[in-house]
Protein backbone atom coordinates (compact mmCIF):
# COMPACT_ATOMS: atom_id res chain seq x y z
CA UNK A 1 0.00 0.00 0.00
CA UNK A 2 1.24 3.27 -0.68
CA UNK A 3 0.66 5.80 2.29
CA UNK A 4 -1.23 9.07 0.69
CA UNK A 5 1.34 11.34 2.62
CA UNK A 6 4.99 10.59 0.73
CA UNK A 7 7.45 12.93 1.59
CA UNK A 8 8.98 15.07 -1.21
CA UNK A 9 12.18 13.35 -1.38
CA UNK A 10 10.63 10.07 -1.23
CA UNK A 11 8.62 10.62 -4.53
CA UNK A 12 11.81 11.80 -6.33
CA UNK A 13 13.43 8.72 -5.29
CA UNK A 14 11.14 6.72 -6.83
CA UNK A 15 11.43 8.11 -10.29
CA UNK A 16 14.88 6.49 -9.92
CA UNK A 17 13.61 3.46 -9.42
CA UNK A 18 13.09 1.30 -12.55
CA UNK A 19 9.42 0.49 -13.55
CA UNK A 20 7.86 2.35 -11.04
CA UNK A 21 4.99 5.28 -11.84
CA UNK A 22 5.41 8.54 -9.75
CA UNK A 23 2.23 10.80 -9.26
CA UNK A 24 1.50 13.53 -11.81
CA UNK A 25 3.30 16.57 -9.73
CA UNK A 26 6.25 14.18 -9.51
CA UNK A 27 5.91 13.50 -13.16
CA UNK A 28 5.79 17.38 -14.17
CA UNK A 29 8.24 18.30 -11.98
CA UNK A 30 11.05 16.46 -14.32
CA UNK A 31 9.36 17.42 -17.06
CA UNK A 32 10.02 20.91 -16.17
CA UNK A 33 13.37 19.93 -14.97
CA UNK A 34 14.18 18.58 -18.79
CA UNK A 35 12.68 22.21 -20.59
CA UNK A 36 14.30 23.96 -18.49
CA UNK A 37 17.93 22.47 -18.68
CA UNK A 38 17.26 22.38 -22.81
CA UNK A 39 16.46 26.07 -22.48
CA UNK A 40 19.21 26.83 -20.50
CA UNK A 41 21.66 25.10 -22.87
CA UNK A 42 20.03 26.83 -25.58
CA UNK A 43 20.65 30.22 -23.72
CA UNK A 44 24.35 29.39 -23.51
CA UNK A 45 25.14 28.18 -26.77
CA UNK A 46 27.89 25.64 -26.66
CA UNK A 47 27.15 25.63 -30.55
CA UNK A 48 28.24 28.76 -32.22
CA UNK A 49 25.82 28.32 -35.31
CA UNK A 50 22.64 27.82 -33.34
CA UNK A 51 21.16 31.40 -32.59
CA UNK A 52 19.88 32.42 -29.35
CA UNK A 53 16.14 32.35 -28.09
CA UNK A 54 16.38 36.16 -28.98
CA UNK A 55 17.33 35.97 -32.19
CA UNK A 56 15.01 32.82 -33.10
CA UNK A 57 11.83 34.73 -31.87
CA UNK A 58 12.73 38.20 -33.06
CA UNK A 59 13.08 36.06 -36.52
CA UNK A 60 9.12 34.46 -35.65
CA UNK A 61 7.84 37.51 -34.86
CA UNK A 62 9.17 39.15 -38.55
CA UNK A 63 8.55 35.88 -40.66
CA UNK A 64 4.88 36.36 -38.83
CA UNK A 65 4.01 39.79 -39.41
CA UNK A 66 5.74 40.74 -42.31
CA UNK A 67 6.73 37.77 -44.39
CA UNK A 68 3.25 35.96 -44.20
CA UNK A 69 3.97 33.12 -42.29
CA UNK A 70 0.25 32.53 -40.92
CA UNK A 71 -0.61 31.72 -44.85
CA UNK A 72 2.07 29.66 -45.68
CA UNK A 73 1.52 27.43 -42.98
CA UNK A 74 -2.22 27.18 -43.77
CA UNK A 75 -0.99 26.33 -47.01
CA UNK A 76 1.04 23.34 -45.56
CA UNK A 77 -1.98 22.18 -43.50
CA UNK A 78 -4.38 22.33 -46.43
CA UNK A 79 -1.75 20.33 -48.53
CA UNK A 80 -1.11 17.68 -45.83
CA UNK A 81 -5.24 17.50 -44.86
CA UNK A 82 -5.70 16.71 -48.61
CA UNK A 83 -3.35 14.02 -48.48
CA UNK A 84 -3.92 12.56 -45.44
CA UNK A 85 -7.48 12.06 -46.36
CA UNK A 86 -6.61 10.30 -49.60
CA UNK A 87 -4.31 7.99 -47.66
CA UNK A 88 -7.05 7.01 -45.06
CA UNK A 89 -9.19 6.36 -47.89
CA UNK A 90 -7.31 4.77 -50.21
CA UNK A 91 -5.08 2.79 -47.49
CA UNK A 92 -8.17 1.64 -45.51
CA UNK A 93 -10.02 0.04 -48.44
CA UNK A 94 -7.15 -1.43 -49.49
CA UNK A 95 -6.52 -2.86 -45.87
CA UNK A 96 -10.13 -3.87 -45.41
CA UNK A 97 -10.05 -5.93 -48.92
CA UNK A 98 -7.59 -8.17 -47.73
CA UNK A 99 -10.44 -10.32 -46.18
CA UNK A 100 -9.94 -11.56 -49.76
CA UNK A 101 -7.79 -14.12 -50.48
CA UNK A 102 -7.20 -12.48 -54.82
CA UNK A 103 -6.64 -8.88 -53.47
CA UNK A 104 -3.93 -9.80 -51.06
CA UNK A 105 -0.83 -9.40 -53.42
CA UNK A 106 -2.04 -6.39 -54.82
CA UNK A 107 -2.09 -5.20 -51.18
CA UNK A 108 1.18 -6.60 -50.29
CA UNK A 109 2.90 -4.85 -53.44
CA UNK A 110 1.77 -1.40 -52.48
CA UNK A 111 2.93 -2.11 -49.12
CA UNK A 112 6.77 -3.47 -50.38
CA UNK A 113 6.65 0.07 -51.88
CA UNK A 114 8.03 1.88 -48.97
CA UNK A 115 11.21 1.40 -50.05
CA UNK A 116 11.34 3.36 -52.95
CA UNK A 117 11.52 6.49 -50.86
CA UNK A 118 9.97 9.69 -52.79
CA UNK A 119 13.07 11.37 -54.34
CA UNK A 120 13.38 9.01 -57.26
CA UNK A 121 9.85 9.02 -57.85
CA UNK A 122 9.61 12.72 -58.61
CA UNK A 123 10.12 12.66 -62.47
CA UNK A 124 8.15 9.54 -62.96
CA UNK A 125 4.87 11.33 -61.18
CA UNK A 126 5.23 14.59 -62.61
CA UNK A 127 4.66 12.60 -66.12
CA UNK A 128 1.54 10.55 -64.51
CA UNK A 129 0.03 13.72 -62.43
CA UNK A 130 1.93 16.78 -63.78
CA UNK A 131 3.33 19.27 -61.53
CA UNK A 132 2.62 21.56 -58.80
CA UNK A 133 -0.34 21.02 -56.11
CA UNK A 134 -1.43 17.62 -57.71
CA UNK A 135 2.33 15.94 -57.78
CA UNK A 136 2.94 17.14 -54.32
CA UNK A 137 -0.71 15.64 -52.65
CA UNK A 138 0.26 12.34 -55.37
CA UNK A 139 3.90 12.24 -53.44
CA UNK A 140 2.82 12.82 -50.29
CA UNK A 141 -0.38 10.22 -50.16
CA UNK A 142 1.75 8.11 -51.84
CA UNK A 143 4.40 7.64 -49.05
CA UNK A 144 1.81 7.55 -46.96
CA UNK A 145 -0.04 5.03 -47.99
CA UNK A 146 2.62 3.03 -48.24
CA UNK A 147 3.13 2.90 -44.85
CA UNK A 148 -0.38 2.81 -44.15
CA UNK A 149 -0.91 -0.19 -45.57
CA UNK A 150 1.52 -1.90 -44.35
CA UNK A 151 0.42 -1.31 -40.61
CA UNK A 152 -3.26 -1.68 -40.99
CA UNK A 153 -3.41 -4.71 -43.56
CA UNK A 154 -1.50 -6.02 -40.90
CA UNK A 155 -4.21 -5.51 -38.29
CA UNK A 156 -6.91 -7.24 -40.11
CA UNK A 157 -4.67 -9.72 -41.06
CA UNK A 158 -4.41 -10.84 -37.26
CA UNK A 159 -7.81 -10.51 -36.28
CA UNK A 160 -8.23 -14.03 -34.48
CA UNK A 161 -10.51 -16.27 -35.63
CA UNK A 162 -12.22 -16.32 -32.61
CA UNK A 163 -13.94 -12.92 -33.34
CA UNK A 164 -15.50 -14.06 -36.54
CA UNK A 165 -16.57 -17.56 -34.83
CA UNK A 166 -18.30 -15.39 -31.70
CA UNK A 167 -20.04 -13.53 -34.47
CA UNK A 168 -20.99 -16.63 -37.01
CA UNK A 169 -22.47 -18.27 -33.80
CA UNK A 170 -24.79 -14.91 -32.79
CA UNK A 171 -26.02 -15.37 -36.04
CA UNK A 172 -24.59 -12.88 -37.60
CA UNK A 173 -24.62 -12.40 -41.47
CA UNK A 174 -21.15 -12.63 -43.17
CA UNK A 175 -21.62 -9.21 -44.12
CA UNK A 176 -22.07 -7.60 -40.86
CA UNK A 177 -19.34 -10.05 -39.10
CA UNK A 178 -16.80 -8.33 -41.63
CA UNK A 179 -18.56 -4.97 -41.26
CA UNK A 180 -18.46 -5.07 -37.31
CA UNK A 181 -15.10 -7.12 -36.73
CA UNK A 182 -12.58 -5.57 -39.53
CA UNK A 183 -13.87 -2.56 -39.95
CA UNK A 184 -15.50 -1.23 -36.44
CA UNK A 185 -13.82 -3.46 -34.25
CA UNK A 186 -10.25 -2.07 -35.76
CA UNK A 187 -11.13 1.34 -35.51
CA UNK A 188 -9.35 2.30 -32.31
CA UNK A 189 -5.98 0.94 -34.50
CA UNK A 190 -6.81 2.65 -37.63
CA UNK A 191 -6.79 6.00 -36.02
CA UNK A 192 -4.11 5.05 -34.08
CA UNK A 193 -2.34 4.20 -37.62
CA UNK A 194 -3.98 7.79 -38.80
CA UNK A 195 -1.50 9.20 -36.05
CA UNK A 196 1.70 7.85 -36.95
CA UNK A 197 0.73 8.30 -40.17
CA UNK A 198 0.26 12.24 -39.43
CA UNK A 199 3.52 12.40 -38.28
CA UNK A 200 5.27 10.39 -40.90
CA UNK A 201 3.44 13.01 -43.59
CA UNK A 202 4.41 15.80 -41.77
CA UNK A 203 7.87 14.83 -41.65
CA UNK A 204 7.96 14.58 -45.59
CA UNK A 205 5.78 17.63 -46.08
CA UNK A 206 8.94 20.18 -46.33
CA UNK A 207 10.87 17.77 -48.90
CA UNK A 208 7.81 17.60 -50.98
CA UNK A 209 6.80 21.17 -51.04
CA UNK A 210 10.68 21.97 -52.13
CA UNK A 211 9.94 20.38 -55.10
CA UNK A 212 7.61 22.87 -56.53
CA UNK A 213 7.90 25.79 -54.48
CA UNK A 214 5.34 28.31 -56.71
CA UNK A 215 2.48 27.44 -54.26
CA UNK A 216 4.54 28.61 -51.04
CA UNK A 217 4.22 26.30 -47.56
CA UNK A 218 6.81 26.26 -44.83
CA UNK A 219 8.74 24.06 -47.38
CA UNK A 220 9.05 26.78 -49.61
CA UNK A 221 10.09 29.32 -46.95
CA UNK A 222 12.75 26.97 -45.27
CA UNK A 223 14.50 26.72 -48.94
CA UNK A 224 14.31 30.24 -49.65
CA UNK A 225 15.79 31.30 -45.81
CA UNK A 226 17.97 28.43 -46.65
CA UNK A 227 19.44 30.21 -49.86
CA UNK A 228 20.56 33.53 -47.82
CA UNK A 229 21.63 31.48 -45.09
CA UNK A 230 19.40 33.67 -42.73
CA UNK A 231 19.58 30.61 -39.67
CA UNK A 232 18.08 32.64 -37.19
CA UNK A 233 14.67 32.23 -40.13
CA UNK A 234 15.39 29.06 -40.63
CA UNK A 235 15.16 27.79 -37.17
CA UNK A 236 12.01 29.38 -36.38
CA UNK A 237 10.18 27.64 -38.77
CA UNK A 238 11.60 24.27 -37.68
CA UNK A 239 10.22 25.81 -34.27
CA UNK A 240 6.78 26.46 -36.41
CA UNK A 241 6.91 22.97 -37.60
CA UNK A 242 7.79 21.06 -34.40
CA UNK A 243 4.92 22.71 -32.43
CA UNK A 244 2.27 22.48 -34.95
CA UNK A 245 3.21 18.79 -35.56
CA UNK A 246 2.79 17.90 -31.73
CA UNK A 247 -0.55 20.01 -31.70
CA UNK A 248 -1.42 17.80 -34.37
CA UNK A 249 -0.41 14.44 -33.15
CA UNK A 250 -1.97 15.55 -30.04
CA UNK A 251 -5.15 16.23 -31.91
CA UNK A 252 -5.21 12.82 -32.85
CA UNK A 253 -4.84 10.94 -29.47
CA UNK A 254 -7.58 13.08 -28.46
CA UNK A 255 -9.91 12.49 -31.14
CA UNK A 256 -8.99 8.74 -30.26
CA UNK A 257 -10.04 8.62 -26.84
CA UNK A 258 -12.96 10.51 -28.20
CA UNK A 259 -14.10 7.77 -30.36
CA UNK A 260 -12.69 4.68 -29.13
CA UNK A 261 -12.79 4.79 -25.45
CA UNK A 262 -12.18 1.37 -25.21
CA UNK A 263 -8.80 1.08 -26.72
CA UNK A 264 -7.34 3.11 -23.49
CA UNK A 265 -9.35 0.74 -21.28
CA UNK A 266 -7.25 -2.43 -22.56
CA UNK A 267 -3.67 -0.48 -22.64
CA UNK A 268 -2.40 -1.59 -18.95
CA UNK A 269 -0.43 1.05 -17.71
CA UNK A 270 3.17 0.24 -15.68
CA UNK B 1 -44.42 -33.99 -27.85
CA UNK B 2 -43.57 -37.94 -27.03
CA UNK B 3 -40.44 -38.43 -24.00
CA UNK B 4 -37.30 -39.76 -25.68
CA UNK B 5 -37.53 -37.66 -28.78
CA UNK B 6 -34.05 -37.28 -29.91
CA UNK B 7 -33.10 -33.12 -30.06
CA UNK B 8 -29.07 -33.80 -30.97
CA UNK B 9 -27.99 -36.62 -32.52
CA UNK B 10 -23.99 -37.02 -32.97
CA UNK B 11 -23.25 -39.79 -35.65
CA UNK B 12 -19.73 -41.52 -36.05
CA UNK B 13 -17.96 -37.75 -35.61
CA UNK B 14 -14.10 -38.57 -37.00
CA UNK B 15 -11.81 -35.99 -37.13
CA UNK B 16 -8.14 -35.64 -37.83
CA UNK B 17 -5.98 -32.77 -37.33
CA UNK B 18 -2.12 -31.97 -38.37
CA UNK B 19 -2.08 -35.99 -39.28
CA UNK B 20 -3.34 -37.15 -35.62
CA UNK B 21 -6.56 -38.39 -35.23
CA UNK B 22 -8.43 -36.13 -32.40
CA UNK B 23 -11.79 -38.12 -32.65
CA UNK B 24 -13.10 -41.14 -34.11
CA UNK B 25 -16.45 -42.70 -34.07
CA UNK B 26 -17.58 -40.37 -31.78
CA UNK B 27 -21.44 -41.14 -31.19
CA UNK B 28 -24.19 -39.81 -28.52
CA UNK B 29 -27.96 -38.03 -28.56
CA UNK B 30 -29.70 -35.67 -26.72
CA UNK B 31 -33.35 -37.15 -25.66
CA UNK B 32 -36.09 -35.03 -24.65
CA UNK B 33 -36.41 -35.05 -21.22
CA UNK B 34 -40.20 -34.85 -19.92
CA UNK B 35 -41.75 -34.18 -16.35
CA UNK B 36 -45.52 -33.90 -15.91
CA UNK B 37 -46.32 -29.78 -15.22
CA UNK B 38 -42.87 -28.75 -15.27
CA UNK B 39 -41.08 -27.33 -18.55
CA UNK B 40 -37.81 -29.51 -18.53
CA UNK B 41 -34.94 -28.24 -20.92
CA UNK B 42 -31.68 -30.88 -21.51
CA UNK B 43 -28.47 -30.39 -20.07
CA UNK B 44 -25.28 -32.48 -20.90
CA UNK B 45 -22.39 -32.58 -19.44
CA UNK B 46 -19.34 -33.61 -21.78
CA UNK B 47 -16.85 -34.54 -19.41
CA UNK B 48 -13.15 -35.38 -20.85
CA UNK B 49 -9.56 -34.50 -19.43
CA UNK B 50 -7.35 -31.75 -21.26
CA UNK B 51 -6.67 -31.69 -24.71
CA UNK B 52 -8.73 -34.84 -25.81
CA UNK B 53 -10.93 -33.25 -28.44
CA UNK B 54 -14.11 -31.95 -26.12
CA UNK B 55 -13.15 -28.04 -27.82
CA UNK B 56 -13.10 -29.42 -31.07
CA UNK B 57 -16.07 -31.71 -30.32
CA UNK B 58 -17.92 -28.56 -29.69
CA UNK B 59 -16.85 -26.73 -32.69
CA UNK B 60 -18.05 -29.59 -34.75
CA UNK B 61 -21.53 -29.58 -33.19
CA UNK B 62 -21.50 -25.85 -33.35
CA UNK B 63 -21.13 -26.23 -37.67
CA UNK B 64 -17.63 -23.76 -37.48
CA UNK B 65 -15.92 -26.75 -38.42
CA UNK B 66 -17.25 -29.63 -40.44
CA UNK B 67 -16.36 -33.40 -39.34
CA UNK B 68 -14.25 -35.62 -41.75
CA UNK B 69 -16.69 -38.37 -40.94
CA UNK B 70 -19.90 -38.82 -39.35
CA UNK B 71 -22.51 -35.95 -38.83
CA UNK B 72 -24.60 -33.83 -36.44
CA UNK B 73 -28.26 -33.86 -36.77
CA UNK B 74 -30.88 -31.97 -34.51
CA UNK B 75 -34.97 -32.38 -33.81
CA UNK B 76 -36.63 -34.73 -36.45
CA UNK B 77 -33.15 -35.52 -38.03
CA UNK B 78 -32.50 -31.73 -39.48
CA UNK B 79 -28.74 -30.79 -39.79
CA UNK B 80 -27.98 -27.89 -37.62
CA UNK B 81 -26.67 -24.78 -39.25
CA UNK B 82 -24.07 -21.75 -38.29
CA UNK B 83 -25.99 -19.25 -36.00
CA UNK B 84 -28.72 -21.83 -34.76
CA UNK B 85 -26.33 -23.17 -32.41
CA UNK B 86 -25.13 -20.91 -29.60
CA UNK B 87 -21.55 -21.18 -28.26
CA UNK B 88 -20.09 -19.59 -24.91
CA UNK B 89 -16.45 -19.90 -25.96
CA UNK B 90 -13.51 -20.48 -23.27
CA UNK B 91 -12.92 -16.76 -22.89
CA UNK B 92 -15.91 -15.45 -22.78
CA UNK B 93 -15.59 -13.30 -26.30
CA UNK B 94 -17.33 -10.23 -26.17
CA UNK B 95 -17.67 -7.05 -29.01
CA UNK B 96 -14.38 -5.39 -26.84
CA UNK B 97 -15.29 -1.95 -28.43
CA UNK B 98 -19.03 -2.19 -27.54
CA UNK B 99 -20.40 -1.83 -24.35
CA UNK B 100 -22.28 -4.29 -22.41
CA UNK B 101 -25.85 -3.33 -23.10
CA UNK B 102 -24.36 -2.10 -26.92
CA UNK B 103 -22.56 -6.09 -27.06
CA UNK B 104 -26.47 -7.50 -26.41
CA UNK B 105 -28.34 -5.13 -28.81
CA UNK B 106 -26.01 -5.84 -31.45
CA UNK B 107 -26.83 -9.43 -31.03
CA UNK B 108 -30.00 -8.53 -31.46
CA UNK B 109 -29.89 -5.80 -34.43
CA UNK B 110 -27.92 -8.79 -35.91
CA UNK B 111 -30.77 -11.46 -36.16
CA UNK B 112 -33.24 -8.24 -37.74
CA UNK B 113 -34.78 -7.17 -34.44
CA UNK B 114 -35.23 -3.87 -34.81
CA UNK B 115 -33.76 -0.92 -32.36
CA UNK B 116 -36.60 -0.92 -29.54
CA UNK B 117 -36.96 -4.50 -29.59
CA UNK B 118 -33.18 -5.33 -28.76
CA UNK B 119 -32.64 -2.53 -26.26
CA UNK B 120 -35.69 -3.90 -24.44
CA UNK B 121 -34.64 -7.64 -24.76
CA UNK B 122 -31.46 -6.53 -23.98
CA UNK B 123 -32.28 -4.47 -20.75
CA UNK B 124 -34.47 -7.29 -19.75
CA UNK B 125 -32.03 -10.19 -19.98
CA UNK B 126 -28.89 -7.60 -18.04
CA UNK B 127 -32.07 -7.37 -15.41
CA UNK B 128 -32.49 -10.99 -15.06
CA UNK B 129 -28.46 -11.85 -15.21
CA UNK B 130 -27.64 -9.31 -12.74
CA UNK B 131 -25.84 -6.29 -15.18
CA UNK B 132 -28.06 -3.61 -15.07
CA UNK B 133 -25.44 -1.81 -13.24
CA UNK B 134 -22.71 -2.69 -15.46
CA UNK B 135 -24.85 -2.27 -18.96
CA UNK B 136 -22.62 1.21 -19.62
CA UNK B 137 -19.32 -0.43 -18.61
CA UNK B 138 -17.13 -1.88 -21.82
CA UNK B 139 -15.81 -5.89 -21.11
CA UNK B 140 -12.37 -4.46 -20.36
CA UNK B 141 -13.71 -3.38 -17.77
CA UNK B 142 -15.90 -6.48 -16.11
CA UNK B 143 -14.51 -9.13 -13.87
CA UNK B 144 -14.61 -12.61 -14.98
CA UNK B 145 -17.72 -13.49 -13.95
CA UNK B 146 -19.41 -10.94 -14.84
CA UNK B 147 -17.65 -11.15 -18.57
CA UNK B 148 -18.96 -14.95 -18.49
CA UNK B 149 -22.31 -13.80 -17.34
CA UNK B 150 -22.84 -11.07 -20.99
CA UNK B 151 -21.67 -13.47 -22.96
CA UNK B 152 -24.04 -15.77 -22.17
CA UNK B 153 -26.78 -13.07 -21.84
CA UNK B 154 -25.32 -12.00 -25.69
CA UNK B 155 -25.99 -15.84 -27.00
CA UNK B 156 -29.46 -15.46 -25.78
CA UNK B 157 -30.56 -12.23 -27.57
CA UNK B 158 -31.80 -14.37 -30.29
CA UNK B 159 -33.82 -17.55 -29.14
CA UNK B 160 -31.88 -20.57 -29.99
CA UNK B 161 -32.27 -24.18 -29.11
CA UNK B 162 -29.06 -24.87 -28.24
CA UNK B 163 -26.31 -23.37 -26.09
CA UNK B 164 -22.96 -24.79 -25.68
CA UNK B 165 -20.74 -23.39 -23.28
CA UNK B 166 -16.61 -24.69 -22.86
CA UNK B 167 -15.52 -24.51 -19.76
CA UNK B 168 -18.05 -22.38 -17.69
CA UNK B 169 -17.37 -23.93 -14.35
CA UNK B 170 -13.63 -23.01 -14.72
CA UNK B 171 -12.10 -20.38 -12.06
CA UNK B 172 -14.90 -19.26 -10.29
CA UNK B 173 -15.55 -19.70 -6.13
CA UNK B 174 -17.86 -21.93 -5.06
CA UNK B 175 -20.65 -19.70 -4.52
CA UNK B 176 -20.10 -18.39 -7.84
CA UNK B 177 -20.38 -21.51 -9.22
CA UNK B 178 -23.42 -22.21 -7.22
CA UNK B 179 -24.81 -18.98 -9.08
CA UNK B 180 -23.86 -20.25 -12.52
CA UNK B 181 -25.12 -23.75 -11.99
CA UNK B 182 -28.55 -22.01 -10.86
CA UNK B 183 -28.34 -19.61 -13.66
CA UNK B 184 -27.80 -22.77 -16.61
CA UNK B 185 -30.55 -24.80 -15.55
CA UNK B 186 -32.90 -21.87 -15.51
CA UNK B 187 -31.40 -21.22 -19.16
CA UNK B 188 -32.20 -24.77 -20.03
CA UNK B 189 -35.66 -24.96 -18.66
CA UNK B 190 -36.73 -21.63 -20.50
CA UNK B 191 -38.71 -24.27 -22.91
CA UNK B 192 -38.81 -27.92 -23.37
CA UNK B 193 -36.37 -28.25 -26.46
CA UNK B 194 -33.79 -26.57 -24.99
CA UNK B 195 -30.84 -27.98 -24.67
CA UNK B 196 -27.44 -27.01 -23.06
CA UNK B 197 -24.04 -28.90 -23.69
CA UNK B 198 -21.56 -28.05 -21.10
CA UNK B 199 -17.46 -29.00 -21.66
CA UNK B 200 -15.95 -28.96 -18.25
CA UNK B 201 -13.36 -31.03 -15.74
CA UNK B 202 -15.02 -30.59 -13.14
CA UNK B 203 -17.35 -33.67 -12.53
CA UNK B 204 -18.97 -32.65 -9.54
CA UNK B 205 -20.65 -29.07 -11.06
CA UNK B 206 -21.25 -31.36 -14.21
CA UNK B 207 -23.45 -33.90 -11.75
CA UNK B 208 -25.07 -31.44 -9.77
CA UNK B 209 -26.77 -29.51 -12.72
CA UNK B 210 -26.99 -31.76 -15.49
CA UNK B 211 -28.98 -34.59 -16.82
CA UNK B 212 -26.90 -36.64 -18.82
CA UNK B 213 -23.27 -37.20 -18.40
CA UNK B 214 -21.14 -38.37 -20.83
CA UNK B 215 -17.61 -39.25 -20.61
CA UNK B 216 -15.33 -38.31 -23.91
CA UNK B 217 -11.63 -40.15 -23.66
CA UNK B 218 -9.00 -42.29 -25.59
CA UNK B 219 -8.41 -45.81 -25.69
CA UNK B 220 -5.99 -46.58 -22.21
CA UNK B 221 -3.29 -48.99 -23.58
CA UNK B 222 -1.33 -51.59 -21.61
CA UNK B 223 -0.09 -49.06 -19.23
CA UNK B 224 -3.25 -47.43 -18.49
CA UNK B 225 -2.23 -44.49 -20.48
CA UNK B 226 -5.00 -42.83 -23.20
CA UNK B 227 -3.79 -43.03 -26.38
CA UNK B 228 -5.00 -42.45 -29.88
CA UNK B 229 -8.22 -40.95 -31.18
CA UNK B 230 -11.03 -40.17 -28.76
CA UNK B 231 -14.32 -41.28 -28.30
CA UNK B 232 -17.57 -40.92 -25.60
CA UNK B 233 -16.19 -43.99 -23.60
CA UNK B 234 -19.40 -43.92 -21.21
CA UNK B 235 -22.35 -42.18 -20.51
CA UNK B 236 -24.67 -42.14 -17.62
CA UNK B 237 -28.04 -41.18 -17.33
CA UNK B 238 -28.63 -39.35 -14.22
CA UNK B 239 -32.29 -39.26 -14.22
CA UNK B 240 -32.35 -43.33 -14.43
CA UNK B 241 -29.81 -42.64 -11.52
CA UNK B 242 -32.01 -40.68 -9.54
CA UNK B 243 -29.57 -37.48 -9.15
CA UNK B 244 -31.73 -35.35 -11.85
CA UNK B 245 -33.19 -32.41 -10.90
CA UNK B 246 -33.15 -32.35 -6.85
CA UNK B 247 -31.91 -29.69 -4.81
CA UNK B 248 -29.09 -30.74 -2.22
CA UNK B 249 -28.37 -33.67 -4.64
CA UNK B 250 -24.84 -33.62 -3.36
CA UNK B 251 -25.97 -34.92 -0.33
CA UNK B 252 -27.25 -38.15 -1.45
CA UNK B 253 -24.91 -41.15 -1.14
CA UNK B 254 -25.80 -42.13 -4.53
CA UNK B 255 -23.45 -38.79 -5.69
CA UNK B 256 -20.42 -39.39 -3.82
CA UNK B 257 -20.37 -42.95 -5.31
CA UNK B 258 -21.05 -41.44 -8.62
CA UNK B 259 -18.98 -38.53 -8.61
CA UNK B 260 -15.65 -41.29 -7.21
CA UNK B 261 -16.48 -43.58 -10.04
CA UNK B 262 -16.37 -41.57 -12.65
CA UNK B 263 -13.39 -39.67 -11.56
CA UNK B 264 -11.82 -43.31 -11.56
CA UNK B 265 -13.10 -43.79 -15.22
CA UNK B 266 -11.38 -39.67 -15.62
CA UNK B 267 -8.04 -40.84 -14.55
CA UNK B 268 -8.17 -43.73 -16.80
CA UNK B 269 -8.44 -41.98 -20.51
N1 LIG C 1 -4.82 -27.08 -35.63
C1 LIG C 1 -4.48 -28.21 -35.00
N2 LIG C 1 -3.56 -29.05 -35.53
C2 LIG C 1 -3.23 -30.20 -34.90
N3 LIG C 1 -3.73 -30.57 -33.72
C3 LIG C 1 -4.63 -29.78 -33.13
C4 LIG C 1 -5.05 -28.55 -33.73
N4 LIG C 1 -5.96 -27.96 -32.92
C5 LIG C 1 -6.08 -28.79 -31.85
N5 LIG C 1 -5.30 -29.87 -31.98
C6 LIG C 1 -5.18 -30.99 -31.03
O1 LIG C 1 -6.48 -31.49 -30.83
C7 LIG C 1 -6.60 -31.96 -29.52
C8 LIG C 1 -7.92 -31.54 -28.94
O2 LIG C 1 -7.94 -30.15 -28.73
P1 LIG C 1 -9.12 -29.46 -27.92
O3 LIG C 1 -8.88 -28.02 -27.92
O4 LIG C 1 -10.41 -29.93 -28.46
O5 LIG C 1 -8.90 -30.08 -26.46
P2 LIG C 1 -9.84 -29.93 -25.17
O6 LIG C 1 -10.35 -31.28 -24.86
O7 LIG C 1 -10.83 -28.86 -25.38
O8 LIG C 1 -8.78 -29.53 -24.05
P3 LIG C 1 -8.90 -28.45 -22.86
O9 LIG C 1 -9.72 -29.09 -21.81
O10 LIG C 1 -7.49 -28.31 -22.42
O11 LIG C 1 -9.50 -27.21 -23.42
C9 LIG C 1 -5.40 -31.45 -28.74
O12 LIG C 1 -4.59 -32.55 -28.40
C10 LIG C 1 -4.71 -30.53 -29.70
O13 LIG C 1 -3.31 -30.66 -29.59
MG1 LIG D 1 -11.00 -26.92 -24.66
Amino acid sequence: MVPTEVGFLARIKTAFLPNRSVDRLTGLLFVGFWAALAFVAWVLRPFESLPGPAEVFGALSTLWWKHGMGPELFTTLALIGHALLLTVVISLLLSYVTVFAAARPLVEAVSKLRFLGLTGLVVPFTLFVGGGYTLKVALLTFGMTTFFVTSMAQVVVEIPREQFDHLRVLGASELRINLEVVIIGTLDRALDITRQNLAIGWALITMVEGISRAEGGLGAMILNQNKHFHLAEVYAILLVILAVGLLLDFAMAFLTRLVCPHAALERVRR
Amino acid sequence: MAAGEVLLDVQGVGLTLGGNAILRDCSFQVVDRVRQGVVTGQIVALLGPSGVGKTRLLRIIAGLDPPDVGRVTGYKGAPLLEGEVGVVFQHYPLLRHRRVLGNLETAGRMNGMGAAEARSRAAHLLERFGLTARAQLYPAQLSGGQRQRAAIAQQLMKPKSFLLLDEPFSGLDPSALGDVIKLLVEVANMDELNTLVIVTHDIEAAVVCSDAVMLLGREPNALGKGVGPAKIQRSVDLVAEGLAYQDDVEQLPRFAELVRDLKDGFRRL
